[in-house]
């Protein structure tokens, strides 16, 4: 595949803390843009890590991260950031700020220091948190909304960044499964409507396996297997990851594997 | 502040919430001040005070005691409270700990080592340095920053952790140097304990000149970096992810926060509590948002800070209490009422 096409690519990327024990080794994919990536694997196999690496914050020890055809690591974070936004698994705010000011600090990358925000990051921000349907917590202090509820606002502070790549890890785990419903609903419109590309960390393989194009399988920091769900969720390189072996069906509907116990 | 205020988008429009509250805070701090000029020793009535503002010099000893010696103590007090709000607030946030003052640094113990030791030099050459004391406390506060900033790198490559646990290590050395000096000393033990508690006594317009500008562009610097502040109450990483370069805005933060509080204690000695207080009811009263917070910080400090002087030369006038005493006794039981109120 040309280069052109792909907003991401990942030429042998290594990654090491100080202790020198590879926690990533020899990363290589690429992803095309409007594609979603599911990340899947068992715990301590790199995936956070793998997130961090392709958001800037991590540096690799090797290899090459190239961001629509721009080396990653020759970018300054301030100009990542109006490229790639990121919501967490876990959020802690030290101060009592309302859902819309954190929304709102989604802005913050386009934000001149010294002649402030406009009106555009106001209605930019308002947008964000009617597409998560989080607007009718606009006023509620962050910190007293449920993890459900936290998990929508810091969704529309990610999309009120504008990227072109969103990271999300874990980002279900705290959601019921209304929210969880809508919320693959709002990333399929994104990636749909407005071009969005999207890396997901899956902790469910089911629902990994319904909503992303391609999986990208970790195991001891290596891809194990990458590509479609049917490629990648197969009884041998399940029970090579995660160590147990597994029923698989194919989903009624959708015609994609899911994971039986 | 129940004032209606435009909103924009569903946002509350800062710019005029901050105009808002400047006009409100310069009223309260020229208000309040205009009050405190009324107490001292000499009782000169309210009617006098204001023709002597004005510029109406029939008395010109009274003349001397509202111009000379309550007016700069007033302004002195100011600007200390301003500038120790500002930067406990700035920190509070840098650190994303509530518990931060404009002292967690060790700026405080350096500052005060160096003043000790001025005030002893003193006494043994006859006063031969006795303009130079804020010197002596600043060379002391910058020499504790730089070693709590090289200690940090040897082991956290500067992060907080490593910062706040160098300026504890450094706090308790400095501290026992303190002590050591406290011991020995005789003549000298009431000036440096006046010294680590604070005094505004020995105001005049001099130090105000020379503590103006360091405080002013510092605090105005710190409030320039109010949406970064914001965004690191997300977290570091949530910070990194919005573009935010944290280490560099950490060291930017702790060095002008630590350059205003050295340039301030030096002249008035260690005031405890306003730093650590007053961001938390400034919190309570505007909310979080730093661009807020830390202007409305820099009032309340202001205001908090002549009042408590006020008492200090009063409650048992002639004799003064030390400023630190009496924002300790006050702030103390604030403190625990306002986090009680906040956890119930």
């Amino acid at each position: 595949m040309a280069d052109n096409n792909n907003i991401l690519t990942l030429k042998g990327v290594h990654f090491s803390y100080n202790d020198n024990r590879e926690i990533l080794s020899d990363i290589n994919f690429y992803l095309p843009k409007g594609e979603l990536l599911g990340i899947i694997g068992p715990n301590g196999s790199g995936k956070t890590t793998l997130l961090n690496v392709i958001s800037g914050i991590l540096k690799p020890k090797k290899g090459e991260i190239s961001l629509l055809n721009q080396n990653l690591n020759n970018l300054p974070i301030e100009q990542i950031a109006k490229f790639i936004s990121v919501v967490p698994q876990d959020t802690w705010v030290t101060f009592d700020f309302k859902a819309k000011e954190v929304v709102f600090m989604g802005r913050l990358p386009y934000i001149s220091r010294l002649k402030g925000e406009t009106l555009e990051d106001y209605q930019i921000s308002r947008e964000a948190m009617k597409k998560t349907h989080s607007l009718s917590l606009s006023e509620n202090n962050i910190q007293e909304i449920s993890g459900g509820e936290r998990q929508r606002v810091f969704m529309a502070k990610a999309l009120a960044q504008t990227p072109q790549l969103l990271l999300l890890d874990e980002f279900t785990s705290h959601l019921d499964l209304n929210y969880k419903y809508e919320m693959l609903n709002l990333l399929k419109k994104a990636l749909e409507k407005e071009g969005l590309t999207i890396i997901s960390v899956f902790h469910d393989l089911n629902l990994a396996s319904i909503i992303s194009h391609r999986l990208l399988l970790l195991n001891e920091g290596k891809i194990e297997k990458i590509g479609a769900p049917q490629e990648v969720l197969t009884e041998e390189i399940i029970q090579k990851a995660y160590g147990v072996r597994p029923i698989l069906i194919n989903h009624p509907a959708l015609k994609v594997p899911q994971v039986i116990m | 502040m129940n004032k209606p205020l435009t909103e924009i988008a569903g946002y509350t429009n800062w710019r005029k919430k901050l105009i808002l509250m400047l006009l409100i805070g310069s009223l309260s701090i020229l208000g309040v001040s205009l009050i405190c000029l009324n107490f001292g020793v000499v009782s000169i009535n309210p009617k006098e005070i204001i023709s002597l503002l004005l510029g109406g010099t029939q008395d010109k000893t009274k003349n001397l005691i509202i111009w000379q010696l309550r007016a700069p103590r007033i302004v002195l007090g100011v600007i200390t409270g301003a500038a120790l709000s500002t930067v406990g607030g700035a920190f509070q946030g840098i650190l994303r700990n509530p518990l931060a003052d404009p002292y967690i640094l060790g700026v405080s113990a350096g500052a005060a080592l160096g003043a000790c030791i001025g005030i002893a030099l003193q006494h043994a050459t006859g006063y031969l340095f006795a303009s130079y004391l804020p010197l002596f406390a600043f060379i002391g506060a910058m020499f504790s920053l730089y070693l709590v900033y090289q200690s940090s790198k040897i082991t956290y490559s500067a992060n907080s952790t490593g910062l706040l646990l160098a300026g504890v290590a450094i706090t308790f050395l400095f501290s026992a140097l303190i002590t050591i000096l406290l011991a020995i000393s005789r003549k000298e033990l009431q000036s440096m304990v006046f010294w680590l508690m604070g005094d505004l006594s020995a105001a005049n317009w001099k130090k105000i000149s020379i503590i103006t500008l360091p405080a002013m562009i510092g605090c105005l610097l710190l409030f320039f970096s109010s949406l970064d502040l914001n965004a690191l109450s997300l977290g570091e990483e949530e910070a990194l992810h919005l573009g935010i370069n944290t280490g560099k805005l950490r060291i930017r933060i702790f060095l002008i926060g630590s350059i205003i509080i050295a340039s301030v204690v030096s002249f008035t000695g260690l005031i405890g509590f306003v730093g650590l207080v007053i961001p938390h009811i400034a919190r309570l009263l505007v909310g979080p948002d730093h661009r807020i917070m830390l202007p409305a910080s820099a009032f309340l400090g202001g205001i908090f800070l002549i009042l408590c002087d006020v008492l200090a030369r009063t409650v048992i006038a002639p004799t003064e209490i030390p400023i630190g005493a009496i924002t300790a006794i006050i702030g103390a039981p604030l403190f625990i009422y306002l986090l009680r109120r906040k956890n119930k």
